[in-house]
C-alpha cells in the first residue's frame, strides 16, 4: 500500500493472528467448560454450521454463484455413508471417506450441468436438485427408510453420550479448520483471483483468458466435497436421518444466510453467521418451542440481511471500526478524489 | 382406455390449473428478472384465506375472491415498489431469490403459527360430485377449477393484449431501455406486473383449494413443478407458460397410472434439466423467452 | 462481392482471418458470408455504420458468439466456435464497446487477474507475486494511471476505466489486440494519447484490428482499413484510397 500506515503495517497482521489464535483457544476450550452435553449438542450443531456456510462459500463467495441446493449435497454425504456402513458393512470412517469421494465425483457431472446457466436459472437448478432427490429419498423406502427415518450405527458405541459429543466436537471443530485453511489458501491465490474475476463479470473474464467453466467446475467439486463430508460427519454423530430435513431447501438456505450474514467475502464470515444464526436458533427453540416461528424467525432475519446488511456484518463493523480507529485510512473515495485530481493535472500536461 | 381418457382429461384440468399458477411466476421474471419464490407461499395463502373465509361465514370460497385479488394486487404492487426496487441492479436476480425465499418462510411460518399444522380441507356441498365427460369421472371441483383458471388466464390475456397496461408491460418485459425511451414508466409498471402476478396467486389458490387438502409447507410441494415449467416453458413468456404448463400437467397425469403419483412428479424436474441441457432459453417462449 | 483491391501481399501465415462468416440473429442477418484477411503486423482499422456486423464480427471471432457459418483461421489454425478463453491464450486480445473492467476488484488487481500461469502450482501460489505486480505497475505507469492502484476500479473515470481495460488485455501479452471503439465517449487529449500508444505498441510488434467512428483517429493511425456494410466488407485498402472511394461515402450516406 502506498498510503501513510508504513509503521502499522506488521501490527495489522499480529492483531489478526492473536484473535484467531484467541478464537482458536476458545473453541478447544469450550467442551471442558460446559457442564451439560445439551450445550455440548449445541456447539457441535454450531460447528456443523460453520462447516456447511464456509463449504457453501467454495461457490457462493468466490463465484458469486447463489446455491438454495447445497443440502442436496450434504443429504447425499450423510445417507450415503450410512448406507455404506449398512449394506456395504465398511467401518465407520472408511465409510465416511469413500461418501465423501462420492459425494465429489458426483459433483462433476452435477456442477457440469448446473454451471452451464447462470442466475435465475442456477437457482433454480440447484432448488430443483433438493426437490428431487427428496422425493427420491422418501419414495425409496426399501432402501433409505423413507419416511420413517434411518438410523446410522455409531461409531464409538463403548462411548458414553457425553463423551460421544465431545470426541465429535472436536472432529467437526477440525473439519472446520481444515475448510478454513482450503478457502484461506484459494482465496489468496491466483486461481482464486480467477474466480472472484467470475464474480464480477464472467465473459469478461473469459475474454481475458481465465477457464471460467473449469474453474467454476473445480469450486464446485471442493465445495461439494466439504459439504458431503459435513454431512457424513452428522450422519455418524447424530445416528438418525430424515429425508424432510436432510434433503431441506431451508437448510440450504440457512447456509446461506450464515455466510451472507458475516459476509461472503471474508474467511470468517460463515463462521460468524452460522454462531450468530446457530445460537439465534436455539434460543428460539428455547423460547418458544418447537413451533414454527423459528420459520419466521429466520425468514426476518434473511429478509434484514439482504435488505439492509447484503455485504455481511463484517464488512460493516470493520468499516466502523475504520471510521472510529483509523480515520487517516481515508476512504477509497477520498482517496480517488486526490488521485483523480493528479491524474488530471497529469492529463494536462500531457497536452501540452 | 376408460384409464387412458381418465388421465388425458384429468391431465387437462391439471394442466389448466399449473398454467395459471405459472403464469404469475414467468410475469415477474419478465418484468423485472426476479425469481420470486414466495409465489407458492402466496398461492396457499389464497387458499388458506378461501378456507378461512368459508368456515366463518359458510359461503362458497369463490365468494371471496372479490376481496382476495385487490388484496393480493396490492401486495404485489407494494412488494414490487417498496422490496424489490431497493436492491442493487447488479445482484437483484440473486437477491430477489433471498429476499423472496425470506417472504415465503415468514408466510409458512405465520400460517403455521396461526393455524396450525393440522391439514384443512374446504367441504362443500358439491365437493363429492362428480360429471360424466368425454367417457371420464371428473369430479365437479376440478372442473370449477380448471374454469376459474381459464377465465383467469382468458383475463390476463385480454389484459395483456389489449389493455394499455398490458401494452405497456409487454414493452418493459421486451426491451426496458425503449420502453423507457418512449416514455413508459417501466418502475411502476413493474409494480402493476408484480400486483398481477400475485392477483393470479390469489385465484389460483382460491381454485386450489376446492380440490386439495392444504398445510402450511405445501408451498414446498408447488414451487419446483412451477419453476421447472417456466423454464421449459421459457422464461418471461406467458404463453409458453402455459403451453409448458399444459404438456408437462398431461404428461404427469399420464404417468401417475404406471409410476405411481410421487414418482410421476419427476418429470417436472426431468423436463427442466432436459431443457437446460439442451435448450436453456425454454422450449415454447420464442424470442419473448429470456435467457436466464 | 466486389473486387477487393488485394492489392499488396502481406504475410498471411500470421494473421487473423475470416472465411464466408455468416451470424443472423432472429430474423436479421448480422454478419453475411465475410471473408476478411486482417494485415498481421499492421494498425487494421474497421469501419462503417452502425449494424454493419463489426461487434459481430468481433464476437464471432472472439468466440463469445458461434457463427452459423463459416470459418475464423489465426496463424493458419481453425479457431470457429472455440471457447473465449482459448482464444484469448492463443493471443487473440480484446476490448469491449461499453468498456468493460471488474468493478469492485483494485485496479493492480484487475490486472494481475490476466496473468497467464495453469499450471497447479502456479494457479494455488499467491495471485500477488512480485513478478505480476511488477509488471502490472509498468503497464499502469504507461497508461499513466499508475497513481489509481489501490482505487476500486468502479471509482475511476470513464476514460481512466478505458485505459485499465486496454492495461488488462496487454498484462495477457497477446500478440493481436482487437479494440472496439476504443474512442467513444473520450475527450480529444485522452483520443490522442490512445492513438499514440496504439501506434507505440504496433511498433513493438502488436497487430492491432480497431472499430471506430471516430474518421479523424482511423485516418491518422491506421495502415490498412476494412469497410464493412451490411454484414460483409465492400472495400478495403490504404486510408487515403478509402477516404476517397465513392462507396464508402454511399455506404455511410444511405441510399
Amino acid at each position: 500500500m502506498r498510503n501513510d500506515s508504513e509503521p502499522k503495517r506488521w501490527l495489522g497482521p499480529i492483531v489478526r493472528l492473536a484473535a484467531i489464535a484467541i478464537g482458536a483457544g476458545l473453541i478447544l476450550a469450550f467442551p471442558a467448560s460446559v457442564d451439560n452435553p445439551y450445550m455440548l449438542t449445541v456447539g457441535i450443531g454450531i460447528l456443523n454450521y460453520a462447516v456447511l456456510a464456509t463449504a457453501w462459500n467454495f461457490v457462493g463467495g468466490f463465484t458469486g454463484y447463489i446455491s438454495l441446493g447445497h443440502g442436496a449435497l450434504s443429504g447425499l454425504g450423510a445417507y450415503a455413508t450410512g448406507l455404506l456402513i449398512t449394506v456395504a458393512g465398511l467401518p465407520s470412517f472408511v465409510a465416511l471417506f469413500i461418501a465423501t469421494a462420492l459425494v465429489a465425483v458426483l459433483a462433476i457431472p452435477i456442477g457440469a450441468a448446473a454451471l452451464r446457466v447462470r442466475g435465475a436459472s442456477f437457482v433454480i437448478v440447484s432448488i430443483a436438485l433438493v426437490l428431487i432427490l427428496l422425493l427420491v429419498f422418501q419414495s425409496w423406502a426399501s432402501l433409505t427408510g423413507g419416511s420413517r427415518g434411518f438410523v446410522v450405527p455409531r461409531p464409538f458405541p463403548e462411548l458414553r453420550r457425553a463423551e460421544h459429543h465431545m470426541v465429535f466436537f472436536y472432529l467437526f471443530a477440525g473439519l472446520l479448520a481444515a475448510a478454513l485453511l482450503v478457502w484461506w489458501v484459494i482465496d489468496r491465490s491466483r486461481f482464486g483471483l480467477g474466480l472472484k474475476a467470475i464474480r464480477e463479470d464472467e465473459d469478461k473474464s473469459e475474454a481475458l483468458g481465465i477457464p471460467t467453466f473449469a474453474g467454476k467446475l473445480v469450486a464446485f467439486v471442493v465445495s461439494a466435497a466439504f459439504t458431503g463430508l459435513a454431512g457424513g460427519l452428522y450422519a455418524l454423530w447424530f445416528g438418525d436421518l430424515d429425508p424432510v430435513f436432510q434433503f431441506s431447501v431451508l437448510t440450504g438456505s440457512t447456509m446461506v444466510l450464515m455466510a451472507l450474514l458475516g459476509g461472503v467475502r471474508h474467511l470468517f464470515g460463515p463462521l460468524l453467521g452460522a454462531v450468530v444464526v446457530g445460537s439465534g436458533l436455539e434460543y428460539f427453540k428455547l423460547e418458544y418451542g418447537d413451533t414454527p416461528l423459528h420459520l419466521v424467525g429466520t425468514g426476518l432475519l434473511l429478509f434484514g440481511v439482504v435488505m439492509f446488511v447484503p455485504e455481511g456484518v463484517i464488512p460493516a463493523l470493520s468499516g466502523l471500526f475504520n471510521r472510529l480507529f483509523a480515520p487517516r485510512e481515508t476512504s477509497i473515495r477520498e482517496v480517488t478524489a486526490a488521485a483523480l485530481a493528479e491524474s488530471r493535472r497529469r492529463e494536462g500536461e500531457a497536452d501540452r | 382406455m376408460a384409464l387412458f381418457v381418465q388421465s388425458l382429461v384429468l391431465g387437462v384440468l391439471l394442466g389448466g390449473l399449473y398454467a395459471l399458477l405459472a403464469a404469475g411466476l414467468t410475469l415477474y421474471f419478465g418484468v423485472m428478472r426476479v425469481v420470486m419464490i414466495a409465489h407458492s407461499a402466496f398461492l396457499i395463502l389464497a387458499s388458506y384465506l378461501a378456507w378461512y373465509f368459508h368456515r366463518e361465514t359458510g359461503l362458497d370460497p369463490l365468494l371471496s375472491l372479490p376481496i382476495t385479488i385487490p388484496l393480493f394486487f396490492a401486495a404485489g404492487f407494494a412488494m414490487q415498489r417498496l422490496l424489490l426496487s431497493r436492491l442493487r441492479p447488479a445482484t437483484r436476480t440473486m437477491m430477489s431469490v433471498l429476499l423472496t425465499f425470506s417472504i415465503a418462510l415468514i408466510i409458512e411460518g405465520l400460517l403455521g403459527y396461526i393455524f396450525t399444522g393440522t391439514q384443512r380441507r374446504i367441504q362443500l356441498g358439491y365437493s363429492g360430485a362428480s360429471l360424466e365427460l368425454f367417457g371420464a369421472r371428473v369430479a365437479v371441483v376440478k372442473l370449477i377449477a380448471f374454469a376459474l383458471a381459464a377465465a383467469a388466464l382468458l383475463a390476463l390475456y385480454l389484459v395483456m393484449m389489449k389493455s394499455k397496461l398490458g401494452q405497456a408491460l409487454r414493452a418493459t418485459i421486451q426491451h426496458p431501455e425503449a420502453a423507457r425511451l418512449v416514455g413508459i414508466q417501466t418502475d411502476r409498471i413493474a409494480g402493476y406486473g408484480f400486483g398481477l402476478g400475485l392477483a393470479t396467486a390469489s385465484v389460483g389458490g382460491t381454485a386450489l383449494a376446492l380440490d386439495s387438502t392444504i398445510y402450511p409447507s405445501l408451498h414446498w410441494h408447488w414451487i419446483g413443478p412451477l419453476m421447472a415449467i417456466i423454464v421449459v416453458g421459457g422464461l418471461g413468456s406467458v404463453p409458453g407458460t402455459a403451453i409448458a404448463a399444459m404438456v408437462l400437467g398431461m404428461l404427469m397425469s399420464l404417468l401417475q397410472i404406471p409410476l405411481g403419483t410421487t414418482w410421476a412428479q419427476t418429470v417436472f424436474y426431468l423436463a427442466l434439466f432436459a431443457t437446460l441441457a439442451v435448450r436453456p432459453q425454454g422450449f415454447f417462449g420464442g424470442r419473448l423467452a429470456k435467457r436466464f | 462481392m466486389s473486387a477487393i483491391a488485394a492489392s499488396s501481399s502481406h504475410d498471411r501465415s500470421r494473421s487473423l482471418e475470416t472465411v464466408d462468416l455468416t451470424r443472423s440473429f432472429g430474423g436479421v442477418t448480422a454478419v453475411s458470408s465475410a471473408t476478411v484477411s486482417f494485415r498481421h503486423g499492421k494498425v487494421n482499422g474497421l469501419i462503417g455504420p452502425n449494424g454493419s456486423g463489426k461487434t459481430t464480427l468481433f464476437n464471432c471471432v472472439t468466440g463469445m458468439i458461434k457463427p452459423d457459418s463459416g470459418r475464423v483461421t489465426y496463424r493458419g489454425n481453425d479457431i470457429t466456435g472455440n471457447a473465449p478463453h482459448r482464444i484469448a491464450r492463443a493471443g487473440i486480445g480484446r476490448s469491449f464497446q461499453l468498456c468493460r473492467v471488474f468493478p469492485r476488484m483494485t485496479v493492480l488487481d484487475n490486472l494481475l487477474v490476466a496473468t497467464r500461469a495453469t499450471d497447479l502450482k502456479a494457479q494455488l501460489g499467491s495471485a500477488r507475486d512480485r513478478d505480476g505486480i511488477d509488471r502490472a505497475r509498468g503497464w499502469l505507469a504507461r497508461m499513466g494511471i499508475d497513481h489509481l492502484e489501490n482505487a476500486e476500479a468502479r471509482n475511476l473515470s470513464w476514460g481512466q476505466q478505458k485505459l485499465l481495460e486496454l492495461a488488462g488485455v496487454l498484462m495477457g501479452d497477446p500478440e493481436t489486440i482487437l479494440l472496439d471503439e476504443p474512442a467513444g465517449g473520450v475527450n480529444p487529449a485522452l483520443i490522442g494519447r490512445i492513438g499514440t500508444l496504439v501506434r507505440q505498441l504496433n511498433a513493438e510488434g502488436k497487430t492491432f484490428i480497431i472499430v471506430e467512428h471516430n474518421m479523424d483517429m482511423v485516418m491518422s493511425i491506421c495502415d490498412h482499413i476494412i469497410v464493412f456494410d451490411r454484414g460483409r466488407p465492400i472495400a478495403e485498402g490504404p486510408p487515403a484510397m478509402i477516404r476517397s472511394d465513392p462507396r464508402v461515402l454511399e455506404a455511410y450516406l444511405g441510399v
